[in-house]
């Protein structure tokens, strides 16, 4: 199983906090991001990605709390029991 | 009246006289204006050894160079000061319209000097000054006192900086308050103006901008403007939450200091976020400072019925998450009564925070609670009722308290467990977690400040780049960078939310276009680079030695939970190569040298 978080104004915009699929072998933060979309009727990657499919500037996708810029981008391999948290990009101080 | 025309106005509360005086336009060049200038002339004039809370000590409000203009967030405006709380120069800088009004009154900076043998305030208008009668406000807290002067002045786009009753009682955390619920807020800048019997200033004006070549500065601004509404942390992020955007981010991330910095994640964290202020129905608008097209401010209504603006994400932690308390609508409270007090809200909360921990650890003894209830980590009755003492300087320990953390917590025999910089409380990111922006703590030039070189930016939210925050190499040249930039934004007159979406070349056209200057984007960064080495100069010749660059005893222990257990802050890897980069000495010394190619002897 893997647990997805959603923060910000995806929280806002999806009006939910989380979503638990199952764990698929071979599983890329970008597969998930797909199922994750085609279990979600609401469009939101576009908050999360450029329309190459690249991160945008500023999104924060995190696995266990490491940022996925620090470990393999969209192709970071996942383990079953990880926890995804989403981000848009936010700022503040 | 061009930008670069703006007068001087001298205002002596001893003698009540006052001069104007014209701006040489090489030291805009040389400073451009707002914390630049305003520091240069301070330290010219003033002795570094002064008793911030004295006669001697000065207090200069300054507009940016272009605070006033229609240049995107352009109502910023600055308080120089020596800080009571830190012993270093202060600088506050601050939003709404009050500052962009001062520009229209026909002067850019006024400096107060002496002390009023009673309470008065200013009343500044189109090149004149009133010496007025403060005696039927003194006492009363912030709103009242806008409403009063107000109606007294008569004029409805008229616009008050005052103080509260911390400031009145030179509490070492009071700060000013303009607009209402905008704050010059950190440093103690507030106790200065209390020292000097100074209420308020109410400014009101008609002078209209002029530029050398208009056209060009209005297609500078619609570029930039576009720019940032483009991006998406401005455009997007900002506008909807706020600063309290944030929260989730930094919690999740593993840096978000709790009960005191003895933790780095709160479970509380969903419960007092920004998207819980919008789920809880207190969000009511977004509003917008003077020319800001970010507009990141929120008006809250609380179902108590209270009005304001914020919390502010800095706010909101420090009441929140450092206090363990997860209770938003008190955090909400807390924060209205800072404003109404008149009490900078980041040093306000951690106080009260570290007084938890003191407690809890018996080092507070019960009776000196009095009356009040217990200070323990996660009682939300305790962050409005300690607030409250503190802002009115009652009792034992809300005197100790108005002192800040340093002082109240030495006055236990334990300030180690004082989280400060510099004797000022340290803001929302455990620098264990970041190790950028801990070096940007440890030497920032007024202390524990989160906004001289907002390291967050790339090493946390991936703006302009994600840098990884444990990483130790290239952070100190990261950190000169963001420091001397951000200099040069504060003095710009502009909001340092901008840099999220603009860069040097960017403020350089601005910069040009506004004041018809034709300076390459090296030589304002360099302007940057003077400003800051002018507040070090000023620093150590006050006393406040590299020994000082440093922090607190708890951020070289492990984090203990979250992402990040384990990390230390290894400052001592990082400080050595900063000194090298600023051109300083091994110990921190700034040579005679480096003074004469910046132009600082």
């Amino acid at each position: 199983m893997i647990r997805i978080r959603f923060f910000t104004l995806l929280q806002l915009l999806l009006n939910r906090k989380e979503l638990e699929l199952a764990f698929v072998p071979g599983e890329t933060m970008r597969s998930l991001l797909e199922r994750i979309q085609a279990r979600i009727k609401t469009r939101f990657l576009h908050k999360l990605l450029q329309e190459q499919g690249n991160l945008k500037t500023g999104t924060i996708i995190l696995v266990n709390g490491k940022n996925i810029h620090h470990l393999q981008k969209l192709d970071t391999p996942l383990s079953d029991g990880d926890e995804v948290a989403l981000f848009p990009p936010g700022g503040g101080g | 009246m061009k930008l670069t025309d703006s007068m001087l106005l001298r205002v002596n509360l001893s003698t009540h006289t006052v001069s104007e005086e014209p701006i040489d336009e090489k030291l805009i060049r040389q400073y451009l204006g707002g914390r630049g200038l305003g520091s240069k002339y301070f330290a010219d004039e003033v002795d570094p050894m002064v008793d911030p809370l004295s006669p001697e000590n000065k207090l200069i409000f300054a507009c940016g160079l272009m605070t006033g203009s229609s240049a995107p967030t352009a109502g910023r405006y600055m308080v120089i000061t020596k800080s009571p709380l830190t012993g270093t120069i202060a600088c506050s800088n601050s939003g709404g319209v009050w500052g962009a009004v001062l520009r229209k009154t026909g002067y850019s900076m006024i400096i107060v000097e002496g002390k009023s043998d009673k309470p008065i305030y200013l009343l500044v208008y189109d090149n004149n000054v009133e010496f007025k009668d403060a005696s039927r406000v003194w006492g009363k807290k912030t709103g009242e006192t806008t409403d009063i002067l107000l109606d007294e002045v008569g004029e409805k786009r008229a616009r008050v900086a005052c103080i509260g009753p911390a400031g009145e009682n030179l509490s070492m955390i009071g700060c000013i308050i303009n607009d209402k619920h905008r704050a010059p807020g950190r440093s103690g800048v507030g106790a200065v103006m209390g020292s000097k019997n100074l209420k308020a200033i109410v400014v009101k004006g008609s002078n209209t901008i002029d530029f050398k070549d208009k056209s060009a500065f209005t297609g500078a601004v619609k570029e930039k403007i576009d720019k940032i509404k483009q991006h998406p942390v401005t455009g997007e992020g900002l506008p909807a939450l706020g600063t309290k955007v944030l929260d989730n981010i930094i919690n999740q991330g593993g840096l978000y200091p709790t009960r005191n910095f003895q933790f780095a994640t709160f479970d509380g964290t969903e419960e007092i976020s920004g998207e819980a202020l919008v789920k809880k129905g207190y969000l009511k608008k977004n509003t917008a400072c003077f020319a800001c097209p970010i507009g990141c401010a929120r008006d809250v209504e609380l179902p108590n019925g209270i009005t304001m603006e914020g919390p502010e994400y800095e706010t909101g932690w420090a009441f929140g998450a450092h206090c363990g308390v997860n209770d938003l609508h008190a955090i909400c409270e807390a924060n209205f009564l800072c404003n109404e007090l008149g009490l900078d809200t980041i040093s306000a909360g951690v106080t009260i925070g570290t007084a938890m921990e003191l407690y809890e650890k018996g080092y507070i003894p019960k009776e000196d609670l009095e009356d009040g209830p217990e200070l323990k980590f996660g009682n939300s009755e305790s962050i409005v009722y300690w607030t409250n003492k503190m802002g009115r300087n009652e009792g034992r320990l809300g005197k100790l308290m108005a002192k800040g953390s340093w002082r109240m917590s030495e006055a236990y025999g334990h300030p180690e467990l004082s989280m400060t910089v510099k004797k000022q409380e340290l803001p929302a990111y455990d620098p264990r977690g970041v190790q950028g922006h801990g070096l940007q703590y440890a030497t920032s030039n007024r202390g524990g400040c989160h906004v001289r070189g907002y390291m967050i930016s790339p090493e946390v939210l991936g703006v302009p780049e994600k840098l990884d925050p444990q990483e130790l190499k290239g952070k100190p040249q990261w950190v000169v960078i963001f420091q001397d930039l951000t200099a040069v934004i504060d003095s710009a007159g502009l909001c340092l939310f901008t840099s999220f979406a603009l860069g040097l070349e960017d403020y350089t056209d601005l910069i040009n276009a506004s004041a018809g200057f034709e300076l390459t984007p090296e030589e304002v960064l360099r302007i940057g680079t003077r400003i800051w080495n002018l507040e070090r100069k000023f620093n150590l010749s006050a006393g406040v030695d590299p020994s000082q660059d440093t922090l607190p005893k708890r951020m070289f222990e492990p984090l203990p939970d979250g992402p990040q257990k384990g990390a230390v802050h290894q400052l001592s890897k990082l400080l050595p190569e900063y000194y090298e980069l600023r051109g300083w000495s091994p110990d921190g010394l700034i040579p005679e040298k480096t003074l004469q190619e910046l132009g600082l002897t």
